[in-house]
């Protein structure tokens, strides 16, 4: 069930990157994710999100995966702010 | 003595419950000074001696005049004498000019009016006493008026009396034996409503009022808006509610709980027994017109089925227990208590209502970030209107229509995109029809030839019947016509928006991969119509766009949204009246429901939960400290529901199980959850998978505030005591006390005085200021005491209008050789979302099922004919619908309703959402469809457990002694 609930998350996250990206470089479109990311999403959906770079193989396009590393950073540097 | 017009004045001191005979004349500062009867005034240019003189409470006889309907002249009631001219004038149809002296009273005029009421009730019956109208008949009263004390003609003579009446209609009669053919039935069906289905049939002595070619009301092309009912001066067109029971004793104006419009009406009651509603003339959304739900189906207020006991059960497998109040909400409480406890402080949350009033979403969203402790807290508009804050607050810094109703009486080009306004909006489609008869053009973006396109007296239409999912490819076709035929307003775009982001998206959009002729092949739209219209909507003069569900509820309703602002900020057509960008909200409160913090990462007002200033002022005045993150969306809830994490849910007037897509994914959910809390007025579909059942109170039995689409805030007052004793801010109320967190409202003005405290846009808003104005539109503050009709006139919340880039990803949602069909769904003029109200009510007459629309082309290839059954199948499941054939669809394309639960059109739509805000992709399903005899497998799993909930319920009221 939670590897169901993962790839929906990743599905979001790709569709996400995708409509950001259009226009706009590649590391303004990684920032644009993250931050829809960081300011639309749940908690849970974000911690599980980042969990998820560790084990997705390559279900996350290449922007998306981007912006999940810049989220991830963001979440540990809340964690430890 | 010369009195001076003063229009402010004049504004503030009209009396809506005065007919003033004639309409007020289009604004304008010049007066004509006259004297009537003696009595000198002043009145604006084009008014009529009719009004003039009703103004100075100088009242003339009248039959065929009506404040709501443009003079007639046909009864010569009001016949007036004129110093200086020959021949007594009727007052309704002669304007006033400077210096005139008029006469309304003399031997001379009384004689006459008492020779025309003669020669009326010559052919009328004399059965006053027991006529439902006794007692609210102008007939009547002109007959007292006039002095008729005999008539000499006796009434032998030819006549009508024997006419036989037309009951076809659930809610009003047709008596024509007490028709005095004044007209103001027919003109108010063309003037006021826009039908057009009533006209005077024969010439003379024969002339009476048909419907349609001589058909039954029933028959004919009318839609029951009643407007012919209301301006009856007679017996004739008669609510059958007053023929039951009596002309009402008083009344209490109040907001309808239908459709986004959000009339004006005044409950006509005896006692708190509501007899009428009559859509009030002084409501500013509505001018005193309705439709057939506002005005008639209100029936499911006092309907048996209604939820009168709270009622608890530890499982959705055993029947309902009824309970007490205290009960209940200790039963709910504690439950809720040893899921935090066991699960964490986030396996909570709740659903507010975009049905009930603003005090009590405000409260429930409330009762969710300081009393559960999380923003697990959303609402219906997830799955409507969300895409709309999200788009609108990007670009144009606010998540508001701009506009005012009123404003599309002065659009000189109108865009419709993805809404029906005359089957979900009917009072503003109306008004918008009004406007096209005065020459407005049209241009209509939809898969489907919606009836606004078929308007009597339409001037220039342009019909864009673009394929399902391929709005964005269009609205970027517009803006590159408007950027490469250099029809931008650059003087606009250069004071009022970003430049940079201007820029982008210039570059962005004249890419020649956006040219209409480019995407032709992905809307279908040709490319000559894509630039014909682009250019009437920009150089019409004023251009409104208006749109609906057809625009957000896609895989890129966010992006839709931006392109729809970014097309109006290129052409200037932002910041003044008949212009902007205008959302046509479906349910009466969703625009409320989304101010008052319904979304999870928003508090009331579109404050972000990670803004440390704002939220510190919730904290100060809550208490409590507030969760940071943005909490769970509904669709998140199902997934964290299915998955093990979310257990408990408390919903307040919305029906998730029959409104939202995928219906077999929400049961899942539902099933998964150890506590579900519903408060509804009835056992609706969620409800039966609930635990806690706790009643709720119509919009007739409360106290509070609505907010339409056009931002206005109304007052909803009620008018009979709640049936379960409670109005349902009580019932959260009660909750959060129960869980321990304190709250102590005696009334709900006081909730509004917390919203205006803590909501920058609310901060002029209190119950004393709506009863002096009518209504508010906020923005409502210090810069703004009385609100802001029109948005964004000198600059945008944020400043500079932010264009967006708008790149088009097409859904994933395609159709192939499986599913070669695109179904899309949507709603019917007589029902309302999941027919809770409006399927309690006669308005099942006119829609008891649920049909799926196919073009005859399509409905040929696989045999089907019009009546059949059809399997309808998708990705996500299978449902059984009849077939009706309509060349309004496009072929390749069906359409249907989800009115009624068992019909299970969410059983077909899938889980694809908008990208930005989970919004689902109603209106893009591939299906196929097969002639098939029996209902679905869903269909028939549905019944049977329908079949055991009802009865479960049925168990409990007969358990209880």
């Amino acid at each position: 069930m939670s590897a169901q609930n993962d790839t929906h998350l990743i599905h979001m996250t790709n569709q996400i990157a995708a409509n950001l990206g259009g226009g706009r470089d590649a590391e303004t479109a990684a920032a644009a994710t993250c931050r829809h990311l960081e300011t639309f999403w749940a908690r849970s959906m974000k911690h599980r999100l980042v969990a998820a770079l560790e084990h997705e193989d390559g279900e996350l396009s290449p922007l998306a995966r981007r912006a999940v590393i810049l989220l991830a950073e963001r979440v540990a540097k809340r964690h430890a702010g | 003595m010369i009195q001076h017009f003063d229009p402010q004045r004049q504004a503030n001191s009209v009396d809506f419950s005065r007919d003033c005979g004639t309409p007020a004349p289009a604004a304008s500062a010049a007066t004509v000074n006259l004297e009537i009867d003696g009595v000198t005034l002043s009145v604006p240019v084009g008014t009529s001696v009719l009004r003039a003189a009703a103004l100075a409470d100088i009242n003339i006889p009248k039959l065929c005049a009506t404040d709501s309907l443009e003079p007639f002249g046909s009864c010569r009631l009001c016949a007036v004498q004129v110093e200086g001219r020959r021949g007594l004038p009727a007052a309704c149809t002669t304007p006033v000019v400077e210096g005139m002296k008029v006469t309304t009273q003399n031997e001379r005029l009384a004689k006459l009016r008492r020779n025309v009421m003669e020669l009326y009730i010559s052919d009328h019956p004399l059965d006053c006493l027991t006529c439902p109208a006794n007692g609210d008949c102008e007939l009547q009263d002109m007959a007292g008026s006039v002095g008729l004390r005999e008539v000499r003609y006796g009434f032998q003579g030819e006549n009508h009396l024997q006419a036989s009446k037309d009951e076809s209609n659930p809610y009003f009669s047709f008596d024509p034996s007490k028709c005095i053919v004044c007209s103001r039935c027919v003109r108010a069906c063309e003037e006021v409503q826009g039908t057009f289905a009533l006209t005077i049939d024969g010439r003379g002595f024969e002339s009476k009022v048909a419907a349609g070619q001589n058909d039954a009301f029933m028959d004919s092309d009318c839609v029951s808006c009643g407007a012919c009912v209301q301006a009856c001066p007679t017996a004739t067109l008669m609510e059958k509610s007053v023929i039951e029971h009596g002309v009402p004793e008083h009344s209490v104006v109040t907001t309808c709980a239908y459709c986004g419009v959000g009339c004006s009406f005044e409950a006509q009651m005896k006692g708190d027994q509501l007899v009428r509603m009559v859509p009030y003339k002084g409501g500013d959304a509505n001018h005193g017109h309705s439709c057939v739900k506002g005005r008639f189906a209100f029936g499911y207020a006092t309907h048996p089925d209604r939820l009168t006991t709270p009622m608890i059960r530890d499982s959705i497998d055993q029947p309902w227990r009824e309970a007490s109040w205290e009960e209940a909400i200790t039963f709910a409480a504690s439950r809720l208590k040893a899921i935090q406890a066991e699960h964490g402080r986030e396996s909570i949350g709740g659903i507010t209502s975009s049905r009930c009033t603003n005090e009590e979403t405000y409260l429930v969203q409330k009762l969710i970030r300081a009393a559960f402790g999380n923003n697990n807290t959303d609402t219906c508009a997830r799955v409507c209107h969300s895409p709309t804050g999200y788009g609108l607050k990007t670009t144009l810094g606010e998540s508001a229509g701009t506009q005012t109703f009123d404003s599309v009486m002065k659009a000189d080009a109108i865009i419709v995109i993805g809404a029906n306004p005359t089957d979900a909006h009917p009072v503003f489609g109306s008004m918008m029809r009004k406007r096209l008869r005065q020459g407005a053009k049209l241009i209509v973006a939809d898969p489907r030839r919606i009836d606004l396109l078929k308007t009597p007296h339409l001037n220039e239409a342009q019909h864009l019947p673009l394929r399902p999912g391929t709005n964005v490819a269009l609205v970027n076709a517009l803006g590159h016509v408007v950027v490469t035929e250099g029809l931008e307003d650059k003087a606009f775009v250069a004071k009022r928006c970003d430049t940079d982001a201007y820029n982008r998206w210039r570059e962005f959009i004249a890419e020649p991969r956006h040219s209409p002729e480019a995407s032709e092949a992905t809307t279908g739209v040709p490319a000559e119509a894509v630039r014909q219209a682009a250019r009437t909507y920009a150089t019409a003069g004023n251009g409104a766009i208006y749109y609906g569900l057809g625009v957000t509820e896609h895989s890129q309703g966010s992006t839709m949204v931006m392109g729809i602002a970014n097309l109006a900020m290129a052409t200037g057509n932002i910041g003044r009246e008949g212009v902007g960008v205008n959302p046509l909200r479906g349910q009466n409160n969703v625009q409320g429901a989304c101010d008052m913090g319904s979304f999870p990462h928003e508090l009331p007002g579109y404050q972000h939960v990670s803004d440390a200033t704002a939220r510190g002022r919730f904290e100060a005045a809550w208490g409590v400290p507030l969760d940071d993150e943005p909490g769970l969306r509904i669709p998140n809830m199902f997934d964290a529901a299915i998955e093990g994490s979310f257990k408990a849910l408390y919903v307040q007037g919305e029906d998730i199980a029959q409104s939202d897509p995928n219906t077999q994914h929400v049961e899942t959910a539902l099933r998964s959850l150890d506590c579900l809390i519903v408060q509804d007025i009835f056992l609706n579909e969620t409800a039966k998978f609930a635990h806690v059942l706790l009643p709720g109170s119509s919009f007739l039995e409360k106290n509070g505030t609505f907010t339409n689409a056009e931002r206005r805030i109304n007052r909803v007052r009620k008018v009979m005591p709640p049936v379960a004793g409670k109005e349902d801010w009580e019932v959260t109320q009660d909750l959060a006390n129960a869980l321990g967190y304190p709250m102590h409202y005696t009334h709900p003005s006081e909730i509004m005085d917390e919203v205006a405290q803590l909501t920058p846009s609310f901060a002029g808003v209190s119950y004393a200021k709506l009863e002096e104005c009518g209504s508010l539109q906020w923005p409502c503050n210090a810069e703004y005491p009385l609100g802001m009709p029109t948005m964004h006139e000198t600059d945008f919340p944020i400043g500079l209008g932010r264009f967006a880039i708008t790149e088009y990803v097409a859904t994933e949602e395609r159709a192939n050789r499986r599913f070669p069909l695109l179904l899309t769904t949507g709603r019917i003029l007589s029902q309302y979302n999941v027919g809770a109200q409006t399927r309690r009510t006669d308005n099942q007459r006119w829609h008891d099922e649920d049909v799926l629309e196919l073009h005859p082309s399509d409905a040929e290839l696989r045999g089907v004919r019009d009546g059949d059954w059809l399997g309808i199948t998708s990705r996500a499941g299978q449902t059984v619908l009849r077939a009706r054939l309509s060349e309004r669809m496009q072929p390749g394309v069906v359409y249907t309703t989800f009115h009624h639960p068992g019909s299970g059109a969410n059983v077909i739509t899938t889980d694809n959402s908008d990208w930005a805000t989970n919004c689902p992709e109603y209106k893009v399903t591939a299906v196929q469809v097969e002639k098939v005899s029996q209902p679905s497998a869903w269909q028939q799993r549905f019944s049977a457990f329908d079949l055991a909930q009802r009865d479960y319920l049925t168990k409990a009221h007969q358990e209880t002694p």
